[in-house]
């Protein structure tokens, strides 16, 4: 419990949509589930965190919501991603890599010096 | 994009809110379902599942509050809760909303009303090019008729040679003519310009061309433009009319342009021509006569030059030419000549009465906000308990303030929003008023700038009675709880201002109150003027008709026209229920067009003296009966006044008394004279006076009386003429039969203005009396409005004291006691508002000297009543407060605390 993350600005939404693009159609705690597997455990998300961001990624119109019935038959609002979410998606990774790419430089051991 | 369209998802998540709040409350209790049987499924027990499930939800109130923010727009919602509570305490204090929404409204529309009709006639800028460099000359003399003199063709020159600092002179006589269509005829008013009138007063054509200095001089065809509204009125509009013939007084003038919106000065025109329709125009008598004064002058100041320039020139030659023209300048009448801007002669009529009004409005609205001021500030004490149970609850100070500006903002806004509709029917209702003071009454618009004015005024007022009201400061809540609230500490300075606003809302009334009481005086004094006709003024009928023809103006033309006169006075005489049928130059009650000086046979003037004159008259013998003129002595005209018999005259008093003091006129001998007689068909030859008639109000009910000569209608050329028709009842009734009869006789004459006397009367009150009631309507509006001022204060302090009032009468005093309390308290505002009210009206109504007729401006019976009516009202309004305080139970009233 001790090295859990906060989620980082900006890259919440992020995961949401790459989530949905891996697993197709999913509701909230799908998705929460999910983000939480996938880093393993040292990121929480709770409904204050979650919710906003799936609205804000509806009302941006990257995503689209709609009520259906879950696979142990509870009804759940799923979210699935739209055109625009793929665009969105694929532009935020690419841009994601760049900075990553650009952070890792910079932090890499110095080689030489200067 | 994105950003618009989550913008647009949030404004309509605005609207959406109660469903997408179900909708949020099913997905998070999913969530958590599906976590619970998550954790079951692993083996929990369903009780630890749950608690896990909601832990590490992180709280679903506060998930919801996040997500609703995110939805919609977190400060609109806000906005949008103080209005609605704003609306729903409005709501909870019907009588407090109303009261206050109802007299802001009429305190804006009165003004909003009033404020665009100064701004259209007195304020706005003319429509002429560089308007403000117009100016309009004014000849005045001390003779008759001498206020507004008009200018010869030879002065009118002076100008031209002498006055550079006027860089363009435009000259324009009014006329009027008969204009002929298919099948009607009617009056048409016109200007005669020359050609360069519109070049100096810099106006422009809407269709086709204006006159030209090519059109000047005779041997040019006559042509016309007409004015806007007369274009739009009689030919609908039409262009095609540009360029056609119209038929005027049996010439073909052809129209040559329509102008555009423009005031004319001293009255409106319906068309402009060229002199050339006008003989009389181009004569040499008119050219080259020094006194044969026809013209208008309008000027446009040289580049450069100032309105002091032209003033110091134009004096420069008219003291020139007093001394170079004597015979046409006598001394004795003071001739003088002012350069007044344009604008300001357009509204001299208006000027005074509009301000009154404007200042009458002013006046409401100062005691509306003064109401509204004291009522909402006893309101805000009423409320303060709720206030600081708010703040200390965490609404915080800025919030509680913005409340309360929210609300005060719904009220100004509802009372400036009603206020704007009476303003709408104010408007037009008063532009038909304006229209009887100025040529400009077209151009009143509610316009954008008035109605930001409105809006403005309502903020500000919304603004200064939020921040009025005191607010408990930060960590001062549980001081303000715990001393119940109820103290009245603090309020003893709000307590004053309540008060000074009461004085003053009733000060304020009694100077509106005592205007309207001496306006109302005054018309009614016009009313009670004797006419010095006799018999009832609703039995007689006139009918105007203009016979004359300008292009013919032979004695054989005249005989022709006395032979129709005479048949319609005959044919309406047959009519039965008809006494007396009269024929004369001109109507009773009205002023002769025309008058000359006037020398009595064997006196000679005093040296200085201004040389006398008097109106000029004709009538049938039948005229002065079926009028109701009264014969003080001699006889009346005969049948045997016959043309070419003896010149005889009747006289009135005035004249009499003027020329022939103490001695009996009859058989003395007057003639007129003059210059000017020989520019007119009537002779200077001795005339035998052989009777006197009383003095009539010719021009008005408050025209000073005028020497007046009659002549009998056959003896002299008929310039102008009509029928006097005496009934035996009601002479409205005779109106379409003698209408008809005249129109079967001359059916290419305008007759227009069929009028009883009475109505004729009516016409010099009427304006006055809608001053009075305007002015009177103001009045009364504050005298109520005070009147719920000084009772609602009454009422607040009753409540504030309710207490004291128990302590009082448990302690043996009686409910007479504590009413003659209260009294006492309303008496004394009472009394300085209506100290200071009277010593305010006393210099008030100095400024409306000139509106009063037959009453002094210090009139002591008005000043009485109006001080007593408002006494009265006040007293009465003090009373309902103070019955309440005598009905206090004392158990209850101390009970309460």
């Amino acid at each position: 419990m001790a090295d859990k993350l906060d989620v980082k600005q900006g890259t919440l939404a992020l995961m949401i949509l790459r989530t949905l693009e891996v697993l197709g159609p999913l509701h909230g705690y799908g998705v929460a589930r999910r983000i939480e597997e996938t880093s393993k455990n040292r990121l929480s998300l709770n409904y204050g965190t979650l919710y906003p961001a799936l609205l804000k990624l509806e009302q941006e119109g990257c995503i689209v919501a709609e009520w259906r019935q879950s696979e142990n038959n509870r009804r759940a609002k799923y979210y699935s991603l739209t055109p625009a979410g793929r665009k969105q998606l694929a532009r935020e990774a690419r841009e994601w890599h760049q900075t990553a790419d650009l952070i890792a430089a910079f932090l890499a051991p110095r080689r030489e010096a200067p | 994009m994105k950003q618009l369209r989550a913008a647009l998802a949030r404004i309509t998540g605005f609207f959406t809110g109660h469903r997408a709040d179900r909708d949020l409350q099913d997905e998070l209790q999913s969530h958590l379902d599906m976590e619970t049987d998550e954790y079951i499924r692993r083996g929990m027990d369903p009780a630890d599942a749950r608690r896990k499930a909601l832990l590490s939800s992180g709280g679903i109130p506060q998930a919801a509050e996040a997500i609703r923010d995110q939805r919609s727009l977190p400060w609109l919602e806000s906005i949008a809760a103080d209005i609605r509570y704003a609306v729903r305490s409005l709501r909870h204090s019907p009588a407090f909303t109303a009261v206050v929404v109802l007299t802001l409204a009429l305190g804006i529309g009165a003004n909003t009303a009033i404020f665009s009709v100064v701004r259209g006639v007195l304020l706005k800028p003319l429509p002429h090019r560089e308007g403000d460099r117009l100016v309009y000359l004014r000849h005045s003399s001390e003779g008759a008729g001498g206020s507004n003199l008009s200018f010869s063709v030879p002065e009118v020159r002076d100008f031209r040679e002498a006055v550079p600092a006027l860089g363009g002179i435009a000259e324009y006589s009014q006329w009027f003519g008969t204009l002929q269509g298919d099948d009607d005829a009617i009056r048409l008013d016109m200007g005669l310009v020359t050609g360069n009138f519109f070049e100096v007063m810099g106006l422009t054509a809407v269709l086709g061309r204006l006159t030209l200095p090519g059109d000047d001089g005779p041997g040019v065809p006559p042509v016309m433009v007409l004015s806007h509204d007369f274009w739009l009125k009689r030919f609908g509009g039409d262009s095609s009319i540009v360029g056609k013939q119209v038929r005027l007084d049996g010439n073909s003038v052809t129209v040559i342009g329509v102008l555009q919106p423009a005031p004319f000065f001293p009255s409106r025109v319906d068309a402009l021509l060229n002199m050339v329709i006008s003989p009389h125009h181009l004569s040499a008598q008119m050219v080259e006569s020094r006194i044969h004064r026809m013209t208008q002058v309008v000027a446009r100041l040289a580049p450069g030059a100032t309105l002091e320039q032209a003033r110091t020139e134009v004096d420069a030659v008219s003291a020139r030419r007093r001394e170079a023209f004597k015979e046409a300048y006598d001394p004795g009448s003071r001739f003088e000549i002012a350069v007044v801007p344009f604008k300001e002669a357009l509204g001299e009529r208006a000027r005074l009465t509009l301000w009154l009004l404007m200042g009458a409005a002013a006046f409401v609205m100062i005691i509306s906000a003064a109401n509204v001021t004291n009522l909402t500030l006893m309101r805000g004490v009423r409320r303060e308990r709720e206030l600081v149970v708010r703040a200390a609850l965490g609404a915080g100070v800025a919030r509680l303030r913005r409340l309360l500006l929210t609300e005060n903002l719904v009220l100004t806004l509802l009372g400036a929003g009603l206020g704007a509709l009476i303003a709408i029917g104010g408007v037009r209702l008063l532009t038909t008023f304006a229209a009887r003071y100025s040529p400009r009454a077209d151009e009143i618009r509610l316009d954008g700038t008035v109605i930001g004015f409105t809006l403005a005024v309502s903020v500000a007022l919304a603004l200064m009675l939020s921040f009025l009201g005191s607010l408990p400061r930060e960590g001062s809540f549980g001081s303000w709880i715990s001393a119940g609230v109820r103290r009245m500490t603090g309020s003893l300075r709000k307590h004053r201002l309540q008060r000074a606003l009461v004085v003053a809302q009733i000060a304020v009334s009694v100077v509106l109150l005592a205007g309207a009481g001496l306006l109302t005086r005054s018309m009614i004094q016009l009313s009670e003027v004797d006419t010095g006709l006799v018999g009832e003024t609703e039995q007689v009928l006139t009918i105007p008709v203009p016979l004359l023809d300008p292009t013919r103006l032979s004695p054989a033309a005249d005989a022709v026209n006395k032979e129709l006169y005479d048949r319609m006075r005959r044919e309406i005489q047959a009519i039965p229920g008809v006494i007396e049928v009269g024929l004369g130059s001109t109507m009773p009650l009205r002023r002769s067009m025309i008058d000359f000086d006037l020398k009595a046979e064997g006196k000679a003037l005093v040296a200085g003296e201004a040389i006398p004159k008097a109106d000029v008259r004709t009538a049938s013998p039948e005229y002065f009966r079926a009028a109701g003129i009264p014969l003080l002595s001699g006889r009346e005209f005969s049948s045997a006044d016959q043309p070419g018999g003896a010149r005889v005259v009747i006289i009135n008093q005035t004249l009499a008394e003027k020329f022939f003091p103490g001695e009996d006129p009859v058989g003395k001998r007057i003639a007129w004279t003059g210059e000017v007689l020989r520019f007119t068909p009537f002779s200077g030859e001795w005339r035998t006076v052989v009777g006197v008639v009383g003095n009539t109000q010719d021009g008005g009910l408050d025209a000073k009386p005028r020497p007046v000569v009659f002549m009998p209608f056959v003896q002299e050329f008929a310039v102008s003429g009509g029928l006097v028709i005496r009934a035996e009842s009601r002479a409205q009734e005779l109106a379409a039969g003698a209408t008809r009869i005249v129109r079967a006789i001359a059916p290419r004459v305008a007759i227009e203005n069929v009028l009883t006397v009475e109505q004729i009367k009516d016409q010099s009150i009427a304006p006055r009396r809608l001053n009075a009631a305007l002015v009177s309507s103001f009045g009364i509006l504050a005298l109520l409005i005070a009147a719920v001022g000084i009772a609602g204060v009454l009422a607040f302090s009753v409540s504030a004291r309710t207490s004291e009032i128990g302590i009082r009468m448990s302690l043996g005093a009686d409910r007479g006691r504590v009413q003659r309390m209260i009294l006492g308290e309303g008496g004394v505002l009472l009394g300085m508002g209506l100290v200071l009210g009277v010593a305010g009206a006393f210099f008030a109504v100095r400024l409306i000297q000139g509106l009063l007729f037959g009453v002094a401006p210090h009139d002591p019976a008005t000043f009485v009543g109006v001080a007593g009516l408002m006494g009265a009202i006040g007293i009465g309004a003090c009373w309902i407060p103070a019955l309440r305080a005598a009905r206090i139970d004392p158990a209850i009233a101390m009970r309460s605390e």
